[in-house]
């Protein structure tokens, strides 16, 4: 049953003609340590894309993902470098790694739930509300600074606040810490959607948002969590950003959202809602990993290189039409009915 | 109460972002004979938010008042911003173009309006249409990195080179002033050339990339600073200290990087003095009705190395 699953996602048909494609031109590709980089690059897009699937589940969208990666990696860059200024006292505060790394996921979140709250309460359309919230956040990301970058974010031992460079340039077990939170993440990702409570109101709240509130489901509360999540989801993908590059640029993330979006749509989710999975969006998050990456060992041009993603995402996304159309739908997602 | 917040939203969303940052609220329009109106790339980069902040005091100092615009890079945007500046009867436009073909029209239309443009660090594609064209001299700048690039590496070895945004004229400059000079030595090897889009992320992930294919790089020369930066920390990730890095743009993170031994040069574009010219001019003219000088400028560029990067201020010899 499982494998069948797989199989009728259409992204992993892609991916594994491109890594055959790709090990065929560059003898560099198919190197343990080029899939390990392969990896850290694809984290950054799926802990956006994961957040994401959630949101795409409920029938919403989350343009708004970008920005918020952008101002959480410029919250964690005050913190780390200027501190917390409190004027009236007259001091600063520098927090520990851990604390910074926790306040800036926060205000992802609370940008996240800033998206819900509109969405729910003022029954704005997400795709405005989250278009507000991504000039809103980046506005406020460059506002931080003043537009400049916060340089050299290496912490200072009397300070107490190193370590942040461990979240995207450390290593567990020889491997670099965004896998690991990419895998974490997407197992419990995974777990979240398949095997709880909350997974099965997403998808009944995708699937038909009135059958689902008559059912009892509390619609407005589903929605909300899940832009919390994806708000939460990008700011951690911020602070790999500046973490691995010791930097904070406000305008990091700029369009990322569509990356993310073309993961999850890759991976076989349904933008009506309601239809997709986890998993699946990892494998679309995987797809344009490896033609990134690629088509840089390879040297092809860059204008080419937008040709190139531009028609595996919509050969991708044809191919998937055509498997849903010609298979009847089976499985335990509601299909959206109207 | 749902119309009202869309309504903001749209309005949120056609304004961009940080595009207008007036010096004197609401004054401008009323004080149209004094005004000049600057108008740059976007401040997240170092190098134009001092070139638009020096603009502006020097403008400031001279008596004038000024609005301080950002065209994000897009052509539209700077025909709309020069709309505006037309609109408030600008006594000069001082202008950081967006594109060397897309801002001949949008000029002209200023000058028929009869609002003065100087251009600073980009040139234009025609010349009688701006004033001034003060233009930061990129092919020279790009040969001065190049050639410390190739003593660095002690004129053989292999190497990349990351180019900017292929679709930017100085981009374009930049790696042929690199390749004029590096094709001369054929003991230089380039093994990639890639473009980052100016980006930092974007060279970092692509650095690492290219490190699977190769790992025995000895240089990399880059068109700009950022992406310079993200070479500079994909090189520190993967252990290789001996990798000569070269940028191009003088911002203060990579002089900082300079004295620190990460980078080992950069080419410094004097934005700030090419500012303050392009306002003194402005000046000129408006009181004299001519700047006395001829309209294409070029300003060379300075190489920063560790021996001298004490001496460099924010893009200016101090």
């Amino acid at each position: 049953m499982k494998k069948a699953i797989l199989f009728r996602l259409r992204a992993v048909v892609a991916l594994i003609v491109l890594v055959i494609v790709f090990s065929f031109l560059s003898p560099a590709f198919l190197t343990p340590s080029n899939l390990i980089i392969l990896a850290k690059h694809v984290a950054i897009n799926s802990l956006l894309a994961i957040g994401m699937t959630f949101v795409i589940l409920s029938g919403g969208i989350d343009l708004s993902v970008g920005s918020i990666a952008g101002l959480s990696g410029m919250i964690a860059g005050l913190l780390l470098h200027d501190g917390l200024i409190l004027r009236p006292l007259g001091v600063v505060v520098f927090f520990n790694v851990g604390c910074v790394i926790v306040l800036s996921v926060l205000v992802g979140i609370a940008v996240g739930a800033l998206n819900g709250l509109l969405v729910t309460r003022m029954r704005v359309a997400p795709f405005i509300v989250t278009l507000g919230t991504l000039y809103a956040a980046r506005g406020a990301a460059l506002l931080i600074s003043n537009g400049a970058t916060f340089p050299n974010l290496v912490g200072q031992v009397d300070l107490g606040n190193t370590g942040f460079q461990f979240l995207g340039a450390g290593t567990i077990l020889r491997l670099p810490t965004p896998i690991w939170l990419m895998a974490i993440l997407g197992l419990i990702g995974a777990f979240l959607a398949e095997k709880t409570p909350f997974g099965r109101r997403v998808y009944a709240v995708g699937g038909n948002e009135r059958a689902a509130y008559l059912a009892g489901v509390r619609v407005a509360r589903v929605k909300l969590i899940v832009y919390m999540i994806s708000g939460g989801c990008a700011a951690l993908a911020g602070l790999v950003i500046a973490s691995q590059l010791a930097a904070a640029h406000p305008a990091t993330g700029t369009t990322f959202e569509l990356s993310a979006i073309a993961a999850v749509v890759l991976g076989g989710t349904s933008l009506a809602g309601g239809k997709g999975s986890v998993v699946g969006t990892m494998i679309g998050a995987f797809v344009i990993g490896v033609l990134n990456d690629g088509l840089v060992l390879l040297g092809v041009s860059e204008f080419w290189q937008y040709v190139i993603k531009g028609f595996v995402i919509l050969f991708a996304a044809i191919m998937d039409k055509w498997a849903s159309s010609a298979a009847p739908q089976a499985g335990r997602a509601p299909r959206r009915g109207l | 109460m749902k119309r009202l917040i869309i309504l903001m939203m749209t309005i949120i969303a056609t304004h961009g972002v940080g595009a207008c940052n007036k010096s004197k609220g609401g004054g401008a329009r009323q004080e149209g004979h004094k005004l000049i109106v600057i108008i740059t790339p976007p401040h997240d980069n170092p190098f134009f938010k001092a070139e638009a902040e020096t603009a502006a005091a020097k403008a400031k100092v001279l008596g004038y008042d000024t609005l301080v615009l950002s065209h994000e890079d897009d052509a539209n945007r700077q025909d709309q911003l020069v709309d505006t500046a037309i609109g408030n009867r600008a006594r000069a436009i001082i202008l950081d173009n967006a594109g060397a073909d897309a801002t001949v029209a949008t000029v002209r239309r200023a000058r028929e309006a009869g609002v003065p443009s100087f251009l600073m660090d980009r040139e234009i594609n025609g010349t009688g249409i701006a004033v001034a064209q003060i233009i930061s001299n990129n092919y020279q700048g790009a040969t001065l990195g190049a050639q410390e690039f190739v003593r660095l590496m002690g004129e053989r070895g292999n190497y990349v080179e990351f180019l900017g945004k292929e679709s930017d004229t100085n981009a374009v400059i930049r790696t042929k002033g690199f390749n004029d000079v590096l094709s001369k030595y054929p003991e230089m090897k380039c093994i990639a050339r890639v473009s980052a889009n100016w980006s930092q992320t974007e060279a970092f992930q692509k650095m690492e990339t290219i490190l699977q294919a190769n790992r025995s790089i000895d240089g990399v020369i880059a068109g700009n600073d950022t992406m310079a930066l993200g070479v500079a920390a994909a090189l520190k990730g993967a252990g290789l200290k001996k990798t000569i890095v070269v940028g191009f743009d003088g911002s203060p993170d990579v002089i900082a990087a300079v004295k620190a031994g990460e980078i080992r040069a950069t080419v410094l574009q004097p934005a700030s003095r090419i500012a303050s010219m392009a306002v003194e001019q402005a000046d000129t003219y408006i009181r004299r009705g001519s700047t006395g000088l001829p309209e294409k400028q070029l300003i060379d560029c300075l190489l920063v190395t560790p021996e001298n990067a004490d001496k460099f201020g924010l893009f200016e010899l101090k």
